[in-house]
């Protein structure tokens, strides 16, 4: 009996709810209130008179798609929202309005899928940016192939631009805008390690303590035979998985083996603050340098209460909120500390920014090249296309992609920089040309 | 007699009239939901099977749906045993077809050896092993991740897909549901059928009554995996992705779930059960998702785990009090009193 | 070489001494009320995640500590009296219930915190060194703390009378009512008990590892063999197997990795299942 009812309950809510489908609210939170003057991005479009609707189109969508319970997808979906309220607020792209709505990945590919298909197809989203796991980033664009949308992305597998580079007219939608390759990575560690010694360091012997995934084997095919060069031993190679924390067995094997630098290169793990309590509390003598996601995070040296002093990594991305690489970067940052109460918490922040004024750019110049339809994704990808080397976008970063769609890497550009916590300061030590801080090494050591 | 039979008739012909014409009138992304609830289907009817009919709480359906589904995966993308499985890695790739199958094959296998040790133990010790097996293949999934992808796995091409067109994708879901439906109803309404549930209903007297209850139950556990494993290589030939989802508790409870709700032992009460279910979480929840206050740490896993509890907590009898009530309403609603 | 050794004689003793704690709460609860409690990993990342928040919000750690730990033993009881109480004699639809809220609880966790992990603020610091090996003074709190609190188990169970109703009920659940005893009163405190337990393991693990919602199914799977290995309903039992296992998996740690630990608890679960169901010290049913 008690069944029978549960079932009638079930089916009435189950047709009430779906008959609720046809008025879904909107998902674009209630923004606060913000006094900043909205700063304009450069170069500032022309604001031409308000053009016809191109088929009826009544609103440009933009989705934004990542892991929603992490800083890196929560960095997505504010600096994509505070994108759109700014250029809503002067007049929309090409006289429409823009509207964000989210989907969230769960850092499972089966519900990514499941929500980039949601977004592209009962959204109508015109672009999507977004991503943040390699592994996951391969599925989406699978459905991106399927659905045609155009997708500004994250992740840093060299796979990734491999796809377009190999079926270019199925993958040809997918631009990678937050950050350079995997392989970069190893280029701009070995910098660092040149650096290093430049500045007297002893480094002979490395562990690597690396994320359990397929990013970070990129990133040693290129940093071993870098390190080879250079007579460098590695010796120790730990694989972490996700939310791994058991650091202090890692470290003090490393202290046996006489390593002078440990080297995180973590992302996915996510765990960085215990990595740099443990080195801190166990006072290893070794450096602590090399790639950790979490330690960009402008909180990050109050998350660890300190023990993030003397942490070296690389500034993903190229930006960091104590360095902003161009006018629009610096104001960005305080607009989002003004709307949000903080600063970006992840590098994906720019990135995610920098894709809604891509956009918009691109649209803006189809349209006064006098294409028909400027929002077409056919036709946005060709625009997007002319920001190569040579003529990047000058946004938060220097955007420009290469043939095969990944982002371009140069001083000029989009590099990953030296950089380090000193006393609860991020400070860039290398390259030169942007430095405004020298390194500092731990009294222990 | 008659009068049931026709009901459920009906019933059939309603619903297979229903969702063949579904495509027409529905938005393109809910096709690709309903299209993927079929496949879901199989896995809650196959469930009944060992656990409605045969009476032995299966808790870890989901390793053979993993199984079936990380068999296709790989039959699809044999390079990945590059580097550990060689010889496997020269492969070509499978027929979508035998794909599917052979998903429903390594489950059966895997089926008849996990029956084989685990079936031998009392009702509660069974529901422990069996409960705790997926974290095993999920483990290893993790562990051997060069082949299985760990965390995010892997995909298998959209050209491997049951067809590029989500209609077409979808009505090909339909036909593989169809036909599993088709032939677990006739096994279940069979000969075989009975002794299932003779060895449910009474395992000492089944015994004494000549029902080889250990041959049986195993059967019965291969059959149920089998399926498993079809759906779980179809779903991934569906979705195009393959990850240890697939393995995983919350698949798990979803199919149990349904199969509560439903009404264990009947087939179509699992049936009904799982589309109420599938639907509620991918689509309804999915769009009450929006409207839930920011404040409120509610998702839709959140709703759909309390709906869990309360229908365990309200309905404890759970699934051998359950059971045998509804035998006890059939046969006398059965008996020549009432008709 | 002896430093090594040093290293998992030391670190093997913590995590056994943390995981004893957590698996004697769970044993406690089937021992006595026939409840395998799937949820028993929530009360484990609960009291972490409420010190750490009590603490980040200016109150003293140690009394963030006690509040946690005290909440953590309420919230068991209620879900017994709400949820458990009724259901309990459907043993798997117990399994079915508990998972869910064990699912439940974990994605709200997620929701609130996210999925990385975060640390507990330090109830104590300093490093000693034997040797060149260095060792937390929170390992050594983490086990000190354990062991005097299961020595306090041993005392409760066996000299007061509360302790003893308990046995009497978990040996002879209709003996006890004969006698008596209200089982009832009896279950609810066992369920108090076996919640503290889990949360002080919480809160000593967190302060050595970190606490992330994924962490409450390790501590789940860890309790589960090792009560499996020490025997259903044994708490004695559960202690033993607790140091073999820490030991098992610091081994397995040191040499092969975190991965294989947890794969290798879960082998030793379903051969031990398979083959003696009832464990080391197990009581025949």
């Amino acid at each position: 009996m008690m069944r029978k009812v549960l079932i009638l309950v079930l089916l009435a809510v189950l047709v009430f709810g779906c008959a609720q489908e046809e008025k879904k609210p909107e998902a674009t939170p209630t923004p606060k209130p913000a006094a900043t003057e909205t700063p304009k991005p450069t170069p500032t479009p022309e604001k031409t008179a308000t053009p016809p609707p191109f088929g009826g189109k009544k609103e440009v969508v933009i989705g934004v798609i990542g892991p929603m319970a992490l800083p890196e997808g929560t960095a997505e979906k504010n600096a994509a929202m505070l994108a759109a309220k700014e250029i809503n607020a002067q007049g929309g792209i090409l006289g429409l309005k823009v509207r964000v709505v989210v989907g969230d990945t769960k850092l499972k590919p089966d519900e990514a899928t499941k929500e980039f298909r949601r977004l592209a197809t009962e959204e109508k989203a015109d672009m999507i940016t977004g991503g943040f796991s390699s592994g996951i980033m391969s599925a989406m664009m699978e459905v991106m192939a399927e659905t045609k949308t155009v997708f500004l992305a994250d992740a840093s597998s060299p796979a990734h631009p491999a796809m377009v580079a190999k079926e270019y007219d199925k993958y040809k939608y997918w631009f990678r805008i937050s950050q350079n390759n995997g392989s970069t990575f190893a280029w701009d560690l070995a910098e660092m390690i040149d650096y290093l010694r430049d500045q007297g360091v002893t480094v002979n012997k490395v562990y690597i303590i690396r994320d359990e995934h397929v990013w970070t084997d990129a990133v040693m095919k290129g940093l071993t035979p870098l390190l080879e060069e250079r007579n460098i031993e590695i010796v120790g190679d730990e694989k972490v998985p996700r939310g791994y924390t058991e650091y202090e067995q890692l470290l003090l094997d490393a202290q046996d083996k006489g390593a002078d630098l440990i080297m995180p290169i973590l992302a996915i793990a996510g765990t960085g603050d215990v990595l740099a309590k443990q080195w801190a509390e166990l006072q290893i003598p070794a450096l602590l340098a090399g790639h950790d996601l979490a330690a960009i995070d402008a909180g990050f040296y109050e998350k660890t209460g300190g023990a993030a002093n003397y942490y070296i990594f690389l500034a993903d991305g190229g930006v960091l909120v104590t360095a902003p690489p161009t006018e629009m970067a610096a104001k960005f940052v305080e607009a989002y500390k003004k709307e949000y109460g903080h600063y970006p918490e992840s590098h994906q922040a720019y990135g995610a920014y920098d894709a809604v004024y891509i956009y918009k750019m691109a649209v803006e110049a189809a349209y006064k090249a006098g294409e028909k339809n400027p929002f077409d994704p056919d036709v946005v990808v060709k625009y997007l296309e002319k920001y190569k080397p040579g003529n990047p976008a000058k946004l938060t970063r220097n955007v420009a992609f290469h043939k095969n769609h990944a982002l371009v890497w140069g001083d000029d550009y989009v590099r990953n920089w030296i950089a380090q916590w000193q006393d609860g300061k991020q400070y860039i030590i290398y390259p030169s040309t942007v430095a405004n801080g020298q390194l500092k090494l731990p009294p222990w050591i | 007699m008659l009068k049931t039979d026709f009901k459920k008739l009906i019933l059939g012909i309603v619903f297979l009239v229903v969702f063949a014409a579904a495509p027409a009138f529905l938005p393109e992304a809910y096709v690709y939901l309903v299209g993927m609830m079929f496949l879901f289907l199989i896995l809650v009817i196959s469930w009944d099977v060992i656990v409605g009919y045969t009476g032995q709480v299966n808790l870890g359906h989901t390793v053979f749906v993993g199984l079936g589904a990380y068999t296709a995966a790989l039959m699809q993308v044999p390079s990945r045993f590059e580097g550990s499985v060689d010889f496997l890695a020269g492969m070509p790739q499978a027929p979508i077809p035998v794909s599917i199958l052979a998903g429903g094959i390594v489950a059966g296998f895997f089926g008849l050896a996990i029956g084989i040790i685990t079936l031998r133990l009392k009702g509660f010790y069974f529901s422990l092993v069996t409960a705790i097996l997926p974290l095993v293949f999920l483990k290893s999934v993790f562990v051997f991740s060069d082949i299985f992808g760990g965390e995010e796995g892997f995909s298998i091409g959209l050209e491997r897909s049951l067809a590029g067109d989500v209609t077409l994708r979808y009505y090909y879901a339909f036909v593989i549901f169809l036909i599993s439906f088709v032939i677990i109803y006739f096994i279940v309404n069979s000969r075989i059928g009975l002794r299932f549930r003779a060895v449910r209903d009474d395992e000492d007297l089944a015994e004494s009554i000549g029902v080889n209850v250990v041959r049986y139950k195993i059967l019965s556990f291969v059959i149920s995996s089998f399926f498993a494993g079809i759906g779980g290589a179809a779903i991934v030939h569906y979705r195009i992705t393959i990850g240890p989802d697939l393995y995983d508790i919350p698949l798990m409870l979803l199919i149990i779930l349904s199969a509560v709700i439903g009404g264990l032992g009947t087939l179509y009460g699992p049936l009904f059960g799982g589309i109420v279910i599938y639907l509620m979480k991918s689509w309804w929840l999915r769009s009450l998702l929006p409207s839930i206050p920011e404040w409120l740490p509610i998702n839709d896993d959140v709703i759909l785990y309390a709906i869990l509890i309360a229908v365990g907590v309200l309905a404890p009898e759970g699934i051998w009090g359950r059971v045998r009530e509804m035998l006890r309403e059939r046969a006398e609603a059965e008996s020549p009193q009432s008709t | 070489m002896i430093d090594i050794a040093v290293r998992i004689i030391v670190y093997g003793a913590v995590v056994g001494g943390i995981w004893a704690l957590v698996a004697s709460g769970f044993s406690l609860i089937f021992g006595v009320a026939r409840i395998l409690n799937f949820a028993h990993g929530i009360f484990f990342i609960l009291a972490a995640y409420l010190g750490i928040v009590l603490a980040k919000s200016g109150v003293n750690p140690y009394l963030a500590t006690l509040i946690s730990i005290l909440f953590v033993g309420g919230f068991a009881v209620a879900i017994y009296t709400g949820l458990l109480a009724r259901i309990k004699e459907h043993e798997v639809m117990v399994i079915i219930v508990t998972l869910a809220i064990a699912l439940l609880v974990e994605q709200i966790l997620i929701i609130i915190f996210g999925e990385h992990g975060i640390s507990y603020p330090a109830l104590i610091s300093g490093v000693l060194r034997i040797g060149k090996t260095p060792i937390t003074y929170k390992r050594i709190l983490a086990f000190v703390v354990a062991v005097v609190v299961l020595a306090l188990l041993e005392l409760f169970i066996h000299k007061t009378r509360t302790g003893k109703m308990i046995m009497a009920s978990s040996q002879n659940y209709e003996g006890a009512l004969l006698v008596g005893i209200n089982v009832d009163r009896i279950f609810i405190i066992t369920m108090f008990l076996s919640a503290v337990l889990a949360g002080i393991g919480g809160v000593l693990y967190t302060q050595v590892f970190a606490a992330s919602p994924a962490a409450s199914l390790k501590a789940l799977i860890f309790a589960f063999a090792i009560v499996i290995l020490g025997g259903l309903g044994s708490i004695k039992g559960s202690i033993v197997a607790a140091f073999i296992i820490g030991y098992i998996i610091t081994i397995t740690n040191q040499f092969l990795g975190a991965q294989w630990a947890e794969f290798a608890a879960l082998l030793v679960i379903i051969a031990i299942l398979v083959f003696k169901p009832t464990g080391l010290f197990g009581v025949e049913e």
